[in-house]
This record gives structure tokens, sequence and C-alpha cells, in this order.
């Protein structure tokens, strides 16, 4: 076995959590079952990662097992990078087509391949008709460094795919080539949506995010674990329609389930100062540069629990609310033409 | 007068006291007469007072049932209760009875996996889909009705090529776009429970290398076919032409060169039968017949003619059915929905 495989393996369990070990090795499924059980993961870390080196040697694991241990690393801990959305237009709104994993993967390898040599190309399909994507890069004359791949997943049929942010932004349009080719696509461009969950941005661009739709017909009651207030009798609530009023536009807007996860949302801000005329040192054509962002933890459910906390009024403004359904969280909001009120504008 | 007041002074005392006597004697007489009088009054007026507050708690109790009942009556709008029913009462009940039956088509509704619900700018539809006698999932477009008609939000899966139902459709004809378009999440739903099915309930069946995508209109794996003496691995490819059945247009079962001429024959028949039958029933009739072994493999069990019905009807009834022939045969008849003889579409308006 290579020094460089074997060195990548060791770096790449020592990266894993002592209790991740035995499942992600069990996800690799490249180690015999029967040797992972007899693994030992109480002493330090060093001397797992050694004794599973060992292993691969014994199974002479080249880099292309390493590679897929380490895309299951990144699966199974993908909210650590960054993941952009692009998306993929077709010229011609063609049939769809039946997509086959076997040449979908031979177009994209030849395609990279024949402007670059030195790339380690490795895919792995998960449960979810995931297919992830793993590309080292090198140049012309270095061999591909393995530590600063890019990972890319695409779900076969749909138009999306998740890039991970890397450092070799100078391969992206290769790379961006390389996936319209094997998707059959004509068009790709990044989309201003970006998170470190990539589950919420594929529920986002896939509209499986919870969303209010009317139905004449009830849903089925969700169980809601809410604790029965203890009301003194004497007190009255004054403002009870309002907090339902409140209730009902939030609902609304956000619907009843889980938001999607997003960190932060950004606005720029490219409008014309606005005053009353008295203040006419302010120059009127000058326009107002300024740049909002909104971060937090869980973007969108902060979002949501604003109204109810009494924090903001219902329903908020469209331009916060709109991030789902926009699948979008950079924004820039420009003059619209001819009217004086800030307008959304779209690229 | 002196002396006549002398001479008779004993009779005119005591006299006197005697007229006094009798005079005090009358007056206790009667004042203990009075006040007998009083009490029997004050008895009389004490009965009187109970006998009112009794009259008094009565009437109340009467007031408080008849409020109750009065409410009663105005949430259920029933005109039973009333002895002589007003025309106010039966409209309330006619009204009650047309609300009834509109909730009961638009249940009707739900089930045939098209409904839809007036909103202020359109309208909301919901596509419920069902494969093989189960309910699955429900998916939503919300339609703004404007010139030209644009879908506002939806919920429906990306890979769907909605987008060229629409171009193709919407603009024109709103029933083929909303059938076309449930057609083809009905076969989405139903492919994907077939190949799910196949491997949660399947699996010791199976070999690896399975293939598939979003879509599911392509489907490969190998599963093992046991003769007598061994097992061999089979090959089956399955291709879903049409986006809109859950059927496949092309099936292909390979197997190694070097096995016996049985087994290829044997592979002939499986792909016949893959083509013509759900996949989770075709691997049931796969286990009958190695279970007994006399059995040929290629026979074709008694539903599989009810498969294309079910297939191709989408598991339940279909939309461009017209109204009255299904009304019939669901058992309602068609004065009992007045809002449905002419339209297709029923959509009730926003409470």
């Amino acid at each position: 076995m290579d020094v460089t495989v074997a060195e990548f393996i060791r770096r790449t369990v020592l990266k894993v959590p002592r209790s991740h070990i035995p499942a992600l090795l069990q996800a690799w499924g490249f180690l015999p079952a029967a040797r992972l059980q007899a693994l030992d993961v109480r002493p330090l870390k060093e001397a797992i990662a050694e004794a599973v080196v060992q292993l691969c040697q014994e199974n002479s694991a080249s880099i292309k097992e390493a590679a897929v241990l380490d895309i299951v690393y990144n699966h199974t801990f993908q909210n650590k990078r960054v993941w952009t959305v692009y998306q993929m237009t077709k010229a011609t709104g063609g049939e769809t087509d039946i997509f086959d994993f076997t040449a979908f993967k031979r177009k994209f390898k030849r395609r990279i391949q024949s402007s670059l040599i030195n790339v380690t190309i490795n895919f792995k399909e998960f449960e979810d008709n995931a297919i992830w994507i793993r590309i080292a890069w090198g140049t012309s004359y270095t061999k591909p460094n393995q530590y600063k791949a890019t990972y890319v997943v695409y779900h076969s049929q749909t138009p999306y795919a998740f890039i991970s942010k890397s450092i070799n932004r100078s391969n992206l349009p290769l790379l961006c080539q390389a996936l319209i080719v094997a998707s059959n696509y004509g068009d790709i461009r990044e989309m201003e949506l970006r998170s470190h969950c990539l589950d919420s941005l594929k529920d986002i661009v896939f509209k499986r995010y919870s969303q209010t739709f009317q139905t004449h017909h009830p849903k089925p009651l969700q169980e809601r674990n809410v604790a029965p207030e203890n009301v003194d009798p004497r007190l009255i609530q004054e403002d009870k329609s309002e907090k339902e009023r409140i209730q009902r536009v939030n609902q609304e807007v956000f619907g009843d389930g889980p938001q999607p996860k997003l960190e932060f949302a950004q606005y720029k801000l490219e409008t014309m100062f606005k005053s009353s005329p008295k203040m006419v040192n302010v120059s009127e054509r000058e326009s107002f540069r300024c740049l909002v962002k909104f971060s937090s933890p869980h973007l969108l459910e902060a979002l949501k629990s604003l109204a109810p906390a009494g924090m903001a009024d219902a329903p908020l403004s469209p331009l916060l609310t709109c991030i789902p359904h926009k699948a979008r969280n950079y924004f820039k909001i420009k003059e619209r033409k001819g009217v004086l009120a800030a307008g959304l504008v779209s690229p | 007068m002196a002396e006549a007041a002398a001479g008779n002074p004993e009779e005119g005392v005591l006299s006197r006291l005697e007229k006094l006597e009798a005079r005090a004697r009358a007056l206790a007489l009667k004042q203990e007469e009075a006040e007998q009088q009083q009490r029997q009054e004050v008895a009389r007026l004490r009965a009187r007072i109970r006998q009112l507050r009794r009259r008094r708690d009565e009437l109340k109790g009467k007031v408080s049932l008849q409020q109750a009942a009065l409410g009663r009556r105005e949430e259920a709008t029933s005109s039973g209760a009333e002895p002589v029913p007003t025309a106010r009462v039966q409209e309330r009940a006619l009204l009650q009875w047309k609300v009834e039956t509109v909730e009961a088509m638009l249940r009707v509704f739900y089930l045939t996996g098209i409904s839809g619900k007036l909103t202020e700018r359109g309208v909301c539809f919901c596509l419920s889909t069902a494969y093989d006698g189960n309910y699955l999932d429900s998916y939503y477009l919300d339609i703004v009705i404007t010139q030209p008609v644009r879908i506002h939000r939806h919920s429906v899966p990306i890979f769907i090529p909605l987008k060229r139902i629409a171009a193709k459709y919407l603009q024109t004809d709103v029933r083929c776009f909303l059938a076309t378009l449930s057609a083809h999440l009905n076969a989405y739903v139903g492919r994907k429970y077939q190949a799910d099915y196949l491997q949660k309930h399947f699996s010791a069946f199976l070999g690896g290398h399975w293939q598939k995508n979003s879509l599911y209109n392509m489907l490969a794996f190998n599963y093992d076919v046991t003769t007598e003496s061994s097992t061999f691995p089979f090959r089956v490819k399955l291709l879903y032409g049409d986006l809109d059945r859950s059927l496949p247009t092309e099936a292909s079962v390979s197997c190694k060169e070097d096995v016996p001429a049985s087994l290829l024959e044997k592979a002939a028949t499986h792909s016949s039968l893959f083509m013509n039958m759900a996949l989770h029933k075709a691997f049931d009739t796969f286990r009958k017949a190695a279970e007994t072994p006399d059995n040929t493999e290629g026979t074709v069990p008694h539903w599989a003619g009810q498969e294309t019905f079910l297939t191709a009807g989408m598991g339940h009834l279909r939309f461009s059915k017209s109204q009255a022939t299904w009304m019939r045969e669901i058992g309602t008849s068609e004065h009992q929905a007045p809002g449905l003889c002419h339209g297709q579409l029923y959509l009730a308006p926003e409470h």
C-alpha cells in the first residue's frame, strides 16, 4: 500500500470522533466485518488509527478506497462544510432522460480528465439517491492534493448540484462543465443560496420544506407536546385575539413543520437615501450603500419565533420570509425603476 | 249630693272597680285577639312567601331549560324540538343538509386524487396519490388565476416534469393539466412503492448492484434463481418509458451464457412477467413457484388482469371520467349533488 494512502487514511480516522469510528468504518464497507468487530476503540485515537491502517495494509487499500472513506466521512459530517447550490438549465425543454449512473460517471470523468490528467475522481451513491463525487485536484505537474478535495452532491434527474466551498476555485469552471455534460444540461449558474446544512438546502430547492397550502380536507392531526398552561382563573388575557392573529399569520407564512436550517441571510442595499426636503445637504443622487446581515444558528426558526415573542410585527417583511420560496439567502435590494419604493431585484 | 255620694260610697267604688275590671278584661281579650290575628296573618304571609319562592324557582328552572334547549337547537339547527317548525328553522335545516352534502362531496374529491380550494387569488389544488390500495403522499399546487395562469407555489418533486406539463396544458386546459400531472405523480409513487417494497420484503431473493434514479424510471438489480442443483444470478433491467405509467416499457433479464437452456427460457418468461405485472407481485409469483415446484413459473395469477386497471387507473377513480358516471358508480344520485352536474371541478368558496 502506498505511503501517502496510508497517511491519508490515518489522518481521516484521526478526524473522526471516537464514538463514530465503528459506524463510519462499517459504512465504508471496505474492511471485513469480522475484523471490524475485533477492533478495539478504547485506546488512544492514534492507536486506533494505526490499527485501521494496519488492517487496510492487509487488504491492500488503494487511493480509491481511501477516497471512498473520505466521502463517507464527509457524508457523515456534511455540516462541517459550506455548500453552494448550482442550478442547471436545459436549452430546450427536452424529454426527461433515463439516468444511467454508469454513463454519468464515464462522461464526468472523461470531461475532467481530458483537461487535467492529475485528478482523483471518485463516486459513491447513497441510500437517498444522492450521488457524491469527490475530486482531488492536481496540476499538470503535481499530483492531486487529497487533503483539499472538492465534493459535489447530485441527485439524478434534478437540475441542482451542491458543491462544497473549496480553495480550488480555478477548477470550478471545469467541474461545472463536467457536471452539465454528464447530466445532459445546457448551462449552469451559481445560486445565491449557501448553508452548512446540506439537507436543508436540498429541502429548499426540492420543495420539501414545510409550506402551508389551503385545503378543505383536514390534515391528520399532529401530536404536539404542549404542556397545559397553568392559568389563574382571575387572569384575563387582554390580547388574546391579537395573539391568535399572530399565531395564524405566522403559521400561514412558515407552515407547521420545522424550518430548513440556514445560518445567515445577507441583504445588500443599493437604494437612494430618502429624507425630508429640508435636509438639502444630502445629495439626492448618491445611493445609500449598506449591507445587512442576519445570522443565527438557525435563522428561519429564529425569524419564525420573532412575532410570537412580540419582537416584531406579524407578518414579517416578505424580504425575510421569501428565503425558502425564492431559494436564496443573498439579496441585492435596488430602487425599483421609476418607483421610489425599494424592490427586490432578481438577477 | 255629698250624702248620696257618701251614702253609697261602697257601691260606687266597688261598681267602679268592677266596671274597670271588666273593661280591662275586655281590653286584654281584645288585645289577645289582635295578637292572635297578627300571628295568623304573619304565618299566612310566610306561607305565601314560601309558595311564591317555590314558584319563582320553578319558573327560573323552566327559563334556563328553555334557554339551553334553544342553544342546542341553534347549534344543531334541528327543528325536532320545536312543536311548530318555523320557516327559519326549516331553512336552517336545509342549509345544514347542504353543508353536509358539500363536505361529503369534498371528501369524495379528496379520495379521487384531485381536489381544490379557492383562495384569494386563485386555486390551491391538492393531488393525492395512491398505489395498490394504499394512500401515499399528497402534493400541492397553488395556482394564481391571472392572465396568463401561473403556478405560485407547489410541492411537486423537482424531477417531475412540471414545467413541461404546465407549458403544454396550463393555459389552455386546466383539467388536462391536472389529470396529466396526477398521472405522472401516481406513476412515480407507484414505481417507488414497488421498488421500496421489493427491497424491504424480498431482500432474500435479491443480489446487490441496485441501480435506480430519482424518478424511478430505470431500475436494475440482480436476483437469484434457484434450481434443484444450484443458484444462478439473473440481472434485470427495467425501463419505464411512459412516465405516467408504473409498469415498464422495456424489461430485459440477462444471465450468464453458460446456464442450461431451461434457465434461458425462464429468463424470457420472467421478462414478460415484469412487463405485465407489478414488481413485487412478480416476485411473489416467483416465490410461490419456488415453494411449489410443480407450478410452472409463468402462470399469471388471477389478479393480473386487474393490475392493468389498478396502475392505469391510478388505483382509484380517474379524474377524466365524467362526473355523472362515477357519481352513479359510487351510488350517489345526481340530484343529491347539485353543484356537480355540469362542472367537472367543484370548488367550494373559501369560508
